[in-house]
């Protein structure tokens, strides 16, 4: 019985080495938890998110300020409640300094009350409800606001001639957003709504409804459909009906760079407002699309659900790479961020006191190109301040 | 005056052609629950099936239109044979409960399947030359695509009645399904003819699925997403009316096109409307008091 003492001198000289070890990279790593539909009917998300952040650690290497960067994916499948509960592990076991992704409103908005007790920055890839701001201080808007983009659209539609226009969204709330957004710019401007159609989400056949809008005649159609198979089906019911060719038909994300092939030719001459289009000449740009290329193949292509974890990826890594990048203290994480600028593939962003984005809003139009149709850039509207443009 | 009657004529016309699309799909439906007295809710994923084959073929092997939509009609066929003996012969005489259960469960084998296979964004799908653009009816255009749907639709219906009602294979089936044992004790082979009627439901789906992809676009979802509006047919068509499921595709394909397009926002519910009140009003389906 008189070896205990050697025996535990040896045991924990095995298990110290360890024990300190895992402290420091406790220490060290930087970890964001990305929750939101990996897979399910949103899984395009997941996907997308995924690649985006890979490209930006394979531009900028994964570690910053001598501490490495890990990223920890939860599917929700798009379920507001799992979003909620993934969250909460996320902050309590997995101990994440920062959170992201949030496909859906509903997801980050169930995940704000525990977003705003572990007060963890949380980075919405592309949320764009504007529900979702008020929710917590610590969410910082990567993407957009809806109702900001249905004014975009709106001023750019007056400037352009347009002064009948013709609402046609999907009838949930992102849709009745955007639409307010349009109708409140363009009626105060003297523009004309000839008719507003709420589509429900169950439509299988579009063709009604571009046979109403036909009917209607109007000079510009503002359209929000939920991208995939319901933006598949109207545009394409659209161009059935020869609409896409003689009125403009703009939308946001109906159709973005690679989900232009799913519609197979009927997208051409498809207009839309929004912040990012792959075929952007800016060098972040083209830097960001060659190294997706490096990773994903020769063929693949950013949409904003990339950039939205490309970008987040940026912020996180000026965060940590700051002074001693103390990452545990979130009221001071979000003072550091309101006022910065950076140079985003989009061109040069600002992340304004309501911590959303302000961004150049770029128009589209889909065009034949060298590599089939592409979004290609017709028009910018610099430097919209989503607090401002009403 | 010429206004209501194009929007007359729209309805109609793609009414009825929205319809003919949902009559392919859901008449294996009506064959297997009617016929068979099983509910299989993975009635879908044998549409989506033959989609995803005749449009792959088409796009990466770069075959002919129709005879994609031959090739996919024959593999789901093929397949249907054997999951018929791996699976849902185990099924006949089953509760409805473990037949859900067990086709539900083969639902979301298929949709994680195609995820794995195809992604899960929409397959797109190119139709082919001839059946692109439009042509001028007088009152208004109507697409080539649709024409085309409609053809095969009623040539379908007339297989279906001859298959039925003037063939030895026909009488058969229905006099399986009137008795069965009597049926089997003068010799017929019903285990034969149940696979056989199997393998036709769900080589209609797969044709359905095939054809209408450009109408009802291909996605993981899909054996889930129109799931419903099957069983709409199915549940107004009463069990096993084969006569009684063409009229009812159509009109549920005529009211939700009408719905759609005169009071759009709520559209999404008229067909719903009407599934409650022909159920009420004809709960044994809506020409069953007519059927002999």
């Amino acid at each position: 019985m008189d070896s205990w003492a050697p025996r535990l001198a040896a045991v924990l000289l095995c298990v110290l080495p360890f024990a300190g070890s895992a402290a420091a990279a406790e220490k060290s790593t930087v970890k964001l938890g990305v929750v939101g539909p990996l897979t399910g009917p949103f899984a395009v998300m997941g996907e997308q998110w995924r690649q985006g952040i890979e490209t930006y650690l394979a531009v900028h290497g994964d570690t910053v300020n001598g501490r490495k960067i890990e990223v920890i994916y939860r599917d929700t499948t798009g379920n507001p409640a799992t979003a909620k509960q993934l969250t909460q592990e996320l902050v309590t076991r997995d101990k994440v300094q920062f959170l992201g992704g949030y496909g859906l409103s509903p997801e980050a908005n169930a995940s704000a009350s525990i977003v705003n007790s572990a007060k963890i920055p949380t980075f919405l890839f592309h949320v764009a409800s504007p529900s979702s701001m008020p929710l917590s201080p610590y969410f910082v808007r990567v993407g957009q606001n809806i109702a900001t983009n249905g004014a975009v659209s709106a001023q750019w539609a007056l400037k352009s001639g347009k002064t009948k226009a013709y609402i046609a969204i999907a009838d949930y709330g992102p849709g009745h957003d955007f639409a307010k957004g349009f109708r409140e710019y363009y009626t105060s401007h003297g523009g004309e709504i000839v008719r507003e159609d709420a589509i429900p989400l169950n439509t299988v056949d579009f063709s009604p409804f571009a046979e109403r809008i036909d009917a209607a005649a109007p000079q510009y159609v503002s359209m929000f459909i939920p991208p995939g198979a319901p933006a598949v089906s109207m545009v394409k019911a659209l161009a059935a009906r020869g609409i896409l060719a003689k009125t403009l038909v703009v939308g946001q994300g109906e159709a973005e760079d690679p989900d232009i092939h799913l519609f197979d030719g009927a997208v051409l001459n498809f207009h839309s407002v929004i912040y990012y289009s792959s075929t952007l000449e800016t060098p972040e740009n083209k830097r960001f699309v060659e190294t997706l290329r490096t990773k994903f193949g020769p063929k693949a292509l950013p949409s904003t659900f990339t950039l939205g974890g490309y970008d987040s990826m940026a912020l996180i890594f000026k965060i940590v790479s700051e002074g001693e990048g103390d990452t545990t203290d979130g009221d001071k994480v979000m003072r550091s961020l309101v006022g910065y600028s950076y140079e985003s593939p989009r061109g040069q962003v600002t992340i304004a006191p309501s911590r959303e984005l302000i961004e150049d809003f770029i128009v589209r139009r889909v065009e034949k190109s060298g590599e089939g149709l592409r979004n290609v850039v017709i028009d910018t509207i610099p430097r919209v301040d989503p607090a401002t443009f009403k | 005056m010429e206004q209501i009657l194009s929007a007359a004529l729209f309805v109609l016309l793609y009414g009825v052609s929205y319809g003919l699309v949902l009559f392919i799909i859901a008449i294996g439906l009506v064959i297997t629950m009617g016929l068979m007295q099983i509910v299989n809710l993975a009635h879908g994923a044998f549409a989506a099936i033959g989609g995803y084959i005749a449009v792959s073929l088409m796009n990466a092997a770069g075959m002919p239109y129709l005879a994609t939509l031959c090739a996919a009609v024959v593999m789901v066929v093929l397949l249907s044979f054997v999951l018929e003996r791996l699976i849902y012969v185990r099924l006949y005489g089953a509760s409805h409960l473990d037949q859900i259960l067990m086709t539900l469960g083969v639902n979301f084998i298929v949709i994680g399947a195609i995820t794995i296979l195809f992604g899960p964004n929409v397959y797109p799908v190119k139709l082919p030359g001839f059946l692109q653009g439009s042509v001028d009816l007088g009152l208004r255009r109507f697409e080539v695509y649709r024409i085309f749907v409609i053809c095969l639709g009623l040539a379908v219906v007339v297989c279906l009645w001859a298959l039925f009602e003037r063939t030895s294979f026909g009488a058969k089936l229905r006099a399986a399904v009137d008795n069965r044992s009597i049926a089997q004790v003068i010799g017929i082979d019903v285990d034969r003819l149940f696979l056989l009627a199997f393998g036709i439901g769900s080589g209609l789906a797969a044709l359905g699925g095939a054809v209408g992809a450009a109408m009802l676009p291909l996605e993981p979802y899909y054996p889930m997403k129109y799931l419903m509006l099957v069983l709409v047919v199915v549940a107004l068509s009463g069990y096993g009316n084969i006569r009684a499921s063409l009229g009812v595709a159509i009109i549920v394909g005529l009211i939700d096109t009408a719905g759609r397009l005169l009071v759009p926002a709520f559209g999404g519910f008229v067909i719903y409307l009407l599934l409650i009140l022909l159920t009420i009003w004809r709960p044994d389906g809506l020409f069953a008091g007519r059927a002999p």
